[in-house]
């Protein structure tokens, strides 16, 4: 490592710094790639049992190019949902996430990881985002806006919901932080 | 505080039955042009959704020119009617401290804005507005678009106090949390001495207009009609006794010829499209200056509609030093000081980004841009700092991993159907997306020192930017298997005005990137803005 920091400056990085890559990183819940990957492959299955119904039904005519052109587009469809369906069994279980005391970290995927990291003074509110299957499961998703715009909000899903609420009130708790609400 | 009570007694005298009145109040009937003139600009703007039906009925009205007559006599009615009752619905209030803004004719707004939570004030004057005197007052506050008020119509003077009263509110709200005299008496010295740090001259204007390439926006937007106009540009030729076709024709003329008349015709256009877009600059940066008062930068510019744009320095987030091939030969840098842009916003405005989140000094000298980047960020090393450059993985990737096995598919594939004469004109293009992955890859740069950090891209154009490392909102840091294989990873930079990507670096150095970020920005306690 010394090389690297000679190349830039000495007196730049200092290797008492806390590292990002040493954070313990902590799994999400497990009923959430379950109840997931449960979601997609229901959603897939009853996505090509209409399309087959529909290709077998008796009452209607089918034009034959039309017919074709139609098969050709549904079963890519079907593919694409396929895998996704696959995807995210693979890469559901590998999202991790974890609370410093100065930050949170996220890290996702599969081929590509990607691991963002949102300082908490630079927070400017806090959301719990829980749709009605996640609360039927008793999950939610913390939310955390910053300044970086809407593209960039920083999101945790599948926590527990007594977690996630902990987790806000940490951070509203916490003295560098600006939020108002 | 000797700077806001200087400026008080002065607004109290003059406009002080609007403080204390504490009424309601209409703006000068001046203000119905302008909101038929945003009317227009809002039809304009909704061009996309209109344009169908519009060319649907193109030929029914073609046909029957009368339909016309009530169709624009509909829509003027309405465009009058909408300016009245927004004129009518508009209402303000001024308080000591704040402002409270009623409009809307279906769905009614009302702001209250505390004059301490403004954080820019714009002035700005369209030409209608400049014989009578009058200007919009445009109130920023720091969060979302949603807290921006306008106030359409005042008269100059009146706007430039309310202005400096506010700006003087806010002074007031930092200094009370400086404690120190010395510091209080050089804030107060210093102010309401407005410092002008740069000017633009109309040459300067005509290299931005030749070198910024919004002559391709304008082509863009034209792409629709051009057979129309080629059709039309035909026919007026052949009333000159000039034919196109016959021009072109192979076999009248000889290939020298018909290259001599494509060459010229091609610069022809180019000089007319370089003309407009000169005319472009200028309508935009017509009198330009950049001063600076105390904290504040302010930029003042337009030849229709000036503009009037302040920013204080804390609201910066990065300095974009641009420079394309031709300003690279011109020595010419186009600056770019940007704030919060609030994503939000472009998008509620069509994705179109303000103009007026940024403060833009457009083709400057490669010293003045030193220059101007020392004064606002004084001990910024962007002039003689090295840049460390990405890994040469990028370039491999991208050649070798998509374009090569395209370009050789498409090659084996014209091989097959015996079509050669597409080989050349293919390769080429090859060569060409070659370079410029390989150009991409050769400026694509970092680098980073105490304070601030520097990233350096572009194509044949350089361009850099620099912002404090503090200023950053979000770190990402991303890694393919392959790129873990070989130790490399690609880290952005969120910031309140856009990320800032670096792909392809060394694995230690981007995590040190990012823990070098990340503890300055939870250590240093300083704000974004």
């Amino acid at each position: 490592m010394t090389d690297i920091v000679s190349e830039i400056n000495p007196q730049v990085f200092d290797s008492n710094l806390p590292d990002i890559h040493k954070i313990e990183m902590l799994p999400l819940e497990p009923k959430y790639a379950a109840t997931n990957f449960k979601l997609g492959a229901g959603f897939t299955t009853i996505f090509v049992l209409i399309l087959v119904f529909l290709r077998l039904q008796p009452w209607l005519e089918w034009d034959e190019t039309l017919l074709t052109v139609l098969t050709v587009v549904v079963s890519v469809l079907i593919a694409i949902c396929l895998l996704f369906t696959i995807y995210k069994k693979l890469a559901d279980p590998l999202k991790t996430y974890a609370l410093r005391e100065f930050d949170l970290s996220f890290q996702s995927g599969l081929f590509f990881r990607k691991k963002v990291t949102q300082p908490i003074t630079r927070i400017q509110h806090i959301e719990l985002k829980r749709g009605p299957i996640e609360r039927k499961i008793g999950l939610a998703t913390l939310q955390v806006f910053s300044a970086g715009g809407a593209l960039h909000t920083f999101e945790i899903p599948g926590l527990e919901l007594s977690k996630a609420q902990k987790i806000r009130q940490f951070i509203l708790q916490h003295k560098d932080s600006v939020t108002h609400g | 505080m000797a700077n806001t009570t200087e400026v008080d007694p002065e607004v109290s005298n003059n406009t002080g039955e609007e403080y204390e009145t504490n009424q309601w109040q209409r703006l000068s009937p001046i203000a119905i042009i302008y909101f038929g003139a945003s009317f227009i600009q809002g039809i304009i703007g909704q061009f996309v959704y209109i344009a169908p039906p519009i060319l649907l009925g193109y030929n029914s009205i073609k046909d029957n020119p009368w339909i016309g007559l009530p169709i624009a006599i509909g829509i003027l009615a309405l465009l009058i009617t909408s300016a009245v009752l927004n004129f009518y619905f508009f209402q303000y209030r001024l308080s000591k401290s704040s402002i409270e803004i009623r409009s809307g004719v279906l769905s009614k707004k009302h702001v209250n804005l505390p004059f301490s939570r403004i954080q820019n004030v714009k002035i700005e004057q369209p030409i209608y507005y400049r014989a009578m005197g009058f200007a919009c007052l445009t109130l920023d506050t720091a969060g979302s678009s949603k807290q921006e008020a306008k106030v359409v119509a005042l008269k100059l003077d009146f706007a430039e106090k309310l202005k400096q009263e506010i700006m003087g509110q806010h002074n007031e709200a930092i200094l009370q949390s400086v404690d120190s005299d010395e510091e209080k008496s050089a804030v107060s010295l210093s102010s309401n001495q407005e410092e002008v740090i740069n000017t633009r001259s109309i040459k300067d204007l005509v290299i931005h207009g030749v070198t910024s390439n919004r002559i391709w926006i304008f082509l863009g937007v034209l792409a629709p009609f051009y057979e129309k106009l080629s059709k039309y540009a035909g026919e007026f030729l052949l009333t000159f006794g000039i034919d196109i076709a016959q021009i072109f024709d192979p076999s009248t003329h000889s290939m020298w010829q018909l290259g001599l008349y494509a060459f010229s015709i091609t610069m022809m256009i180019m000089l007319m499209m370089t003309l407009f877009s000169i005319f472009g600059a200028i309508m935009t940066f017509y009198g330009f200056t950049l001063s600076k008062i105390e904290d504040r930068y302010i930029r003042r510019s337009g030849l229709f509609t000036k503009h009037e744009v302040s920013m204080r320095l804390s609201r910066l987030q990065k300095i974009a030093h641009k420079r394309d091939w031709l300003d690279m030969l011109l020595n010419r840098v186009n600056l770019r000081f940007e704030q919060s842009s609030s994503q939000m916003n472009g998008m509620e405005n069509g994705g179109i980004s303000n103009l007026t989140d940024k403060i833009i000094v457009p083709s400057v000298t490669t010293n003045e841009a030193l220059d101007l980047i020392c004064d606002v960020y004084p001990e910024n090393a962007l002039a003689n700092i090295s840049f460390i450059t990405i890994s040469k993985r990028f370039f491999i990737r991208y050649i070798g991993f998509l374009c090569m096995p395209l370009y050789l598919a498409i090659f084996t594939f014209l091989i097959i159907i015996e079509n050669y004469a597409l080989i050349l004109p293919i390769t080429g293009v090859f060569a060409f997306i070659c370079l410029l992955i390989f150009m991409r890859w050769k400026r694509w740069g970092y680098a980073i020192d105490n304070k601030y950090l520097y990233i350096r891209k572009g194509i044949f154009g350089v361009d850099h930017f620099v912002f404090p490392i503090y200023k950053v909102q979000q770190t990402v840091l991303k890694q393919s298997k392959f790129m873990k294989r070989r130790k490399l990873c690609s880290v952005s930079f969120v910031l309140a005005s856009g990320a800032m990507n670096v792909p392809f670096i060394k694995e230690s150095q981007g995590i040190e990137l990012i823990n070098r970020s990340l503890f300055e920005v939870e250590t240093s306690g300083k704000s974004w803005m």
